[in-house]
């Protein structure tokens, strides 16, 4: 918000400079030909300081402050009017008092001449009268006798035209008042000047001159703090901060009195080490934050949307640091502490037809060996219950986010000021890259060109049924890719399931990551092709944008779902081979305690190696293994990608370029740009799958955390190595939220597998927290039954059965129902809100216009009042110039008719141009005459320079 | 050995690539097999087919038909890569607004080019357009000529460009090019144009006007103007000639000299 309000007020600012432009020049000629009487008057022609000195004499001859005041103020406009001359004519030649750079210059010749206009209304008033009858003086000099008569009676039409002038004035002032700050600052800015010529001692300083250095001294503090808001270039702002902080170092200390002054130095000293205290705290906390330096260089040098991908990046790393952390504490430590050792129970140790190759790479890569039976997986563990709370945790701090991201963002509405929203708020202010900034700009022309398309084919729409038929088509292109890439995933899932049977070790490394490659290679492939196929449907790139994500989620998702699925298949096998070990079990034990009772009845039990006990399969290790292989395949795939896709070929296109016969940099491989849909969902997907394997798999967060880190730093690298800043640079702060949903949505997703295995599939039977219970969830009661209170356990079974529980849901839906239909009814108010400000912006625009209207019509009149009484002195004179009098009558007439027309549909530019500068009437009157006096029609300068002249003619 | 599945999931790939780059394809296509195909049938080249094509086709005289023919036989029968009807139109706007007595042209080709400035061109201005290959100059003074533009107007150099701009302004007395044309080799653009800066030829207010700088591209000559300061340039974003869907440009300078 604070970024669009300087846009807007920067964009006031232009707009008022550019209605002044016309009074500008209209100043500058008036200031011009006065300056040139004062030149020949001679005696107080160049130095300002003689002109100063006079001044503060004057001054303090009065003595009183508010003289004073109006002696600065006026001091103030002679200077500037002089440096003005300066700049303007260049004839002084001693530039060297203001050694400034060039811009800086134009900036204070712009100041001044505002400044001087500014000053005008109050000139009027104030100034002196003396100086009036001097200037005049010279001027009557000056201009020679045998055109006074034409003066006198020009004079008494300009004075008219003077006073409409300066109500026009007066409105541009207010409406510059708009960016009253820049005005203000100026102002502070010639007191600094003022008061650094002034150069006098403290202790030298009358009281009322103290009271305005403090007033000085504190306009100058406000200024500081306000510079950063400010519409200025850069180089203004440091200028002028640094100007400002010279003179408040220089002053501030001078402004206390004896005792006093010192405990003000000390006190202000103290203030300066506390906000340099801040500052390097704030430093610090931003160090401190990870990547973020990191971030900031990507951001400026992609823009926001990439960075926003990082951004989420992190948020992933802190969310799954937490999970990480809750595993470990609650589940990981405390079994390999207080659990008991590996080798204890079969569960815990490495059967002794696996022992040999336990060890070798192979296996343990495969996640078999060693690593199946630790504390990595499910079946290892002996009796625990603390997993729920994971998913619990990332419940909230999801749908958390999501609120808070909703409140950012539910602020505006795209539909109203469309155009405005796009000119003002379009330009991503991060950016530091020009070429990106480049791409920035080329986007933006291209959004506005778009709008305007878009706008034009709102009205008409040519083909509808060619451009629907295309889009049904690309939708069943798209359908038919995703169910072929799921078929694909379920006829490898099947056929591993046949490897698995047959024994792993008869088939290629290949054939065994055969589920991981097919799913890695198609989740990185169809992307494309989805991005090819919706080129039919031509869509807006923000509604194509969209869609592509739908896509590519519905994709993932099918084949997340198709391997689970595929999974379930498996258990079931692997459930019925349980059946038959249990069976095998039985009768070996049955055996073992025959063997045992009949050697010797008294013989202690015989002690049997853990590793030597026959066991189940353990369909819940089998799925955490399947998990970690997936994530595994798919890190590995990710980077290979990143290396390949993105490193290799940046290389390949910036050394090959050499030699190639056509641009390979602009033309058709190009460098690759950062994809951050792809990579955005990617993320998504393998928080999902994180989510949904840290049930049977406790170690996958730990494993997560390692590949953000990695990926982190890696992808970090790889964008700003071999990547360019994208063709089409969107903000990405819209998006945010879409990302969380598709976050919570995935969550949910993810949890429903999970729940359902728990649900419907018995443990088995001999490894896990659950093993020997019927159902997962039976853990539950007995924790009721055997750790709780039992008047909590009554609770609890009353509070579950249906008669409380349906009421309680029907209840929550209701609420639900009202909250969401008051935010919708408050929605509402908030757009019939907006749409009365709009309306009533638009009648006050309206009553500014007839306001214009009105004082363009008082203008006439007064006009037409005075043309009668300026005719007079001229019929007295019954003079030479008789015929050109009567022409310049018709030539009245004629304008007359002219304004008259111009009134009844008022022409918008007319009102400001009219008052400002050129009076219609001499260029009418040249017109007619067929140029016959010295001055060209359209050249106004010389009838300016009357008509300022004349009004102080009349006052002598 | 890798498993069937494995590369069935790379048919998406192939897809993409395939829908990617049709247009590269059908261009290899038309420029290069048809090409090969029609010289092995017919036993001429090119441009004398392109040649044959214009002179039944087109009628004599009239640098409209000619360059109609030309269109329709580059579209529809085989490639030719000359600068097509869509930049050309930019290229004439060009021509209309410099209006420019001395023009230079190089690389020629089989004149279609030519044709079309000779024909926007003011009354007494002169076109010297320069041609490497022997054979095809033959060709492109064959269409001019029928195009009934005669050696007054259009001066033919049959010789490599960076021959004749060291002597243009010994042997063809020139003093000042108004408007300078490339469309030859794309390599020898940035050295032609430091050639052509050398010779001093180029005044404040002389454009030249570059074909084929994105694709086949030019990437030195572009670096180099967006370097050197001595132009005001932009790109004119086009496609290809005869082609939908290659991204192509030509680059408008107009030389302003040492500031």
């Amino acid at each position: 918000m604070a970024m669009l309000f300087a846009t807007w007020k920067h964009c006031v600012y232009v707009f008022a400079t550019g209605l002044e432009d016309e009074v500008d020049t209209f100043q500058e000629e008036h200031e011009r030909e006065r300056h040139r009487g004062k030149r020949r008057d001679g005696e107080r022609a160049k130095k300002k300081k003689r002109a100063n000195g006079e001044r503060r004499k004057r001054a303090s001859n009065v003595g009183q402050e508010e003289e004073k005041l109006q002696a600065r103020r006026e001091k103030k406009g002679r200077r500037k009017r002089s440096s003005s001359d300066q700049q303007a004519e260049g004839r002084e030649g001693d530039e060297a008092e203001q050694p400034t750079t060039k811009s800086s210059k134009a900036a204070k010749t712009r100041k001044n001449v505002k400044n001087e206009k500014t000053r005008k209304v109050e000139k009027e008033e104030k100034e002196d009268e003396a100086d009036d009858e001097e200037r005049n003086a010279k001027r009557k000099k000056k201009h020679g006798s045998n055109k006074k008569e034409e003066n006198v009676e020009d004079g008494n039409k300009h004075t008219v035209k003077e006073k409409a002038g300066e109500v026009k004035k007066k409105k541009h002032k207010k409406v510059v008042e708009t960016s009253s700050e820049k005005e203000t600052s100026e102002e502070e800015d010639n007191e600094e000047e003022d008061s650094e010529e002034k150069e006098v001692r403290p202790e030298t300083l009358t009281p009322e001159e103290l009271e305005t250095l403090k007033e000085a001294v504190d306009e100058r503090k406000k200024l500081i703090q306000g510079l950063r808001g400010k519409p200025w270039a850069m180089k203004k702002k440091l200028v002028t901060l640094r100007e400002s902080q010279e003179f408040v170092e220089k002053y501030e200390g001078a402004l206390g009195k004896g005792k006093g002054r010192k405990l003000y130095a000390y006190k202000v000293m103290m203030t300066k080490k506390w906000m340099k205290f801040k500052r390097d705290f704030e430093n610090f906390k931003t160090a401190c934050i990870p990547w973020e330096m990191k971030i900031k260089e990507i951001e400026s040098h992609f823009g926001s949307s990439v960075a926003s991908y990082f951004i989420f990046l992190r948020w992933m790393y802190g969310i799954n640091m937490i999970l990480f952390c809750l595993t470990f504490g609650l589940v990981m430590v405390p079994e390999a502490l207080m659990g008991r050792p590996y080798g204890t129970i079969p569960r815990k140790t490495v059967p002794r037809a696996e022992a040999p190759s336990a060890m070798d790479f192979a296996v343990l890569w495969d996640f078999g060996g060693y690593a199946q039976y630790s504390v990595l997986f499910y079946g290892y563990y002996n009796n625990q219950r603390a997993i729920g709370w994971l998913n619990a945790y990332s419940y909230m701090v999801v749908i958390r986010t999501m609120a808070r991201n909703a409140n950012e963002s539910g602020v505006g509405d795209d539909n109203s000021f469309n155009f405005s929203w796009k000119m003002f708020t379009s330009w991503d202010y991060l950016i530091g890259n020009p070429e990106t900034a480049d791409n920035k700009f080329a986007s933006i022309t291209t959004i506005f060109k778009e709008a305007i398309l878009e706008e034009q084919e709102s009205r008409k729409d040519d083909n509808i049924h060619l451009t629907r038929f295309l889009r049904v088509l690309a939708n069943f292109l798209v359908l038919c890719c995703l169910a072929g890439s799921g078929y694909l995933i379920y006829f490898v899932v099947r056929r591993s399931q046949k490897f698995a049977l047959d024994g792993l070790e008869n088939h290629t490394w290949w054939e065994r990551n055969e589920v991981n490659m097919v799913m890695s290679l198609l989740g990185m492939f169809c992307p494309m092709l989805f991005d090819v196929i919706s080129a039919l449907e031509n869509y807006h790139p923000r509604v194509a944008l969209q869609w592509q994500l739908g896509r590519i989620f519905a994709l993932f998702l099918g084949n997340l779902y198709t391997f689970i699925i595929a999974l379930m298949d498996e258990i079931n096998l692997k459930r019925e081979e349980e059946k038959i070990v249990k069976f095998n079990i039985t009768t070996w034990e049955a055996s073992l305690y025959n063997i045992s009772a009949s050697e010797n009845s008294t013989a202690p039990p015989v002690t049997i190696q853990p590793a030597d006990v026959p066991r189940g399969p353990c369909w819940e290790t089998m799925v955490g293994q399947e998990f970690v292989r997936l994530i595994i395949s798919d890190t590995m795939t990710t980077y290979i990608t990143l290396l390949i896709g993105d490193f290799l070929r940046a290389v390949l296109v910036r050394f090959l370029n050499y030699c190639w016969c056509w641009d390979l940099e602009a033309g058709f491989p190009s460098y690759s740009e950062f994809d951050v849909s792809g990579n955005v969902l990617g993320l998504i997907f393998n928080q999902g799958m994180i989510w949904m394997g840290a049930f049977y798999a406790p170690c996958l967060p730990a494993l997560n955390l390692l590949r953000l880190h990695v990926s982190m730093y890696l992808q970090c690298w790889a964008v700003m190595c071999c990547n360019v800043p994208q063709e089409r640079v969107f903000k990405a702060s819209g998006s945010n939220n879409f990302y969380m949903a598709m976050l919570l949505v995935i969550l949910f997703l993810s949890t429903l597998p999970a729940i359902y295995t728990i649900v419907t599939i018995p443990p088995s039977f001999d490894c896990g927290p659950f093993s020997g219970k019927k159902r997962m969830f039976d853990v539950i009661q007995e924790t009721l039954e055997s750790d709780f209170p039992t008047w909590f356990s009554k609770v609890f079974s009353s509070a579950s059965n249906p008669g409380l529980v349906l009421p309680f849901i029907l209840l929550m839906v209701l609420a639900i129902y009202y909250l969401q239909s008051t935010s919708k009814s408050y929605k509402e108010a908030n757009v019939d809100l907006k749409k009365k400000l709009q309306t009533q912006n638009e009648e006050n625009k309206k009553k500014n216009k007839l306001a214009a209207l009105k004082a363009q019509m008082d203008l006439e009149e007064a006009r037409k009042a005075a043309s009668p009484s300026a005719e007079h002195p001229k019929n007295n004179n019954a003079s030479p110039d008789q015929e050109a009098d009567e022409e310049e009558d018709r030539g009245r007439g004629q304008r007359m008719y002219h304004s008259k027309n111009g009134r009844s549909p008022p022409p918008p530019r007319h009102d400001g141009h009219l008052p400002a500068t050129r009076a219609p009437v001499p260029r009418n009157y040249h017109h007619g005459n067929q140029g016959s006096a010295g001055y060209l029609p359209g050249f106004p300068r010389e009838s300016e320079a009357r008509m300022h002249r004349v009004p102080s003619l009349q006052r002598h | 050995m890798v498993s069937p599945a494995i590369a069935l999931a790379f048919i998406p790939l192939l897809l993409t690539v395939l829908i990617r780059c049709r247009f590269y394809f059908v261009l290899f296509y038309r420029a290069v097999l048809v090409r090969i195909w029609r010289d092995c049938v017919t036993g001429l080249s090119r441009e004398e087919r392109a040649y044959q094509y214009v002179l039944t086709h087109a009628t004599p005289g009239d640098p409209e038909s000619i360059l109609d023919a030309f269109d329709v036989w580059c579209s529809k029968v085989e490639f030719i890569s000359t600068i097509g009807p869509k930049k050309g139109k930019v290229l004439d706007r060009m021509l209309m607004e410099q209006s420019p007595l001395t023009v230079l042209e190089l690389g020629s080709h089989c004149g279609y080019t030519t044709v079309r400035i000779a024909r926007s061109l003011p009354l007494g201005a002169r076109l010297y357009s320069v041609e490497m290959d022997q054979r095809n100059a033959a060709i492109a003074e064959k269409i001019i000529r029928l195009a009934g533009f005669d050696d007054d107007t259009v001066e033919l150099i049959v010789n490599p460009s960076d021959e004749v701009i060291p002597r243009l302004r010994s042997e063809y007395g020139l003093e000042r090019l108004d408007f300078v044309f490339m469309d030859h080799w794309k390599k020898c653009y940035l050295p032609d144009l430091q050639m052509l800066e050398g010779t001093g030829l180029l005044g404040k207010g002389s454009m030249i006007v570059a074909d084929n700088v994105l694709f086949p591209g030019a990437p030195k000559f572009l670096r180099y103007i967006r370097k050197s300061g001595l132009y005001e340039w932009k790109v004119h974003r086009a496609t290809l000639e005869y082609s939908r869907g290659i991204r192509d440009g030509m680059a408008e300078l107009v030389f302003q000299g040492i500031k």
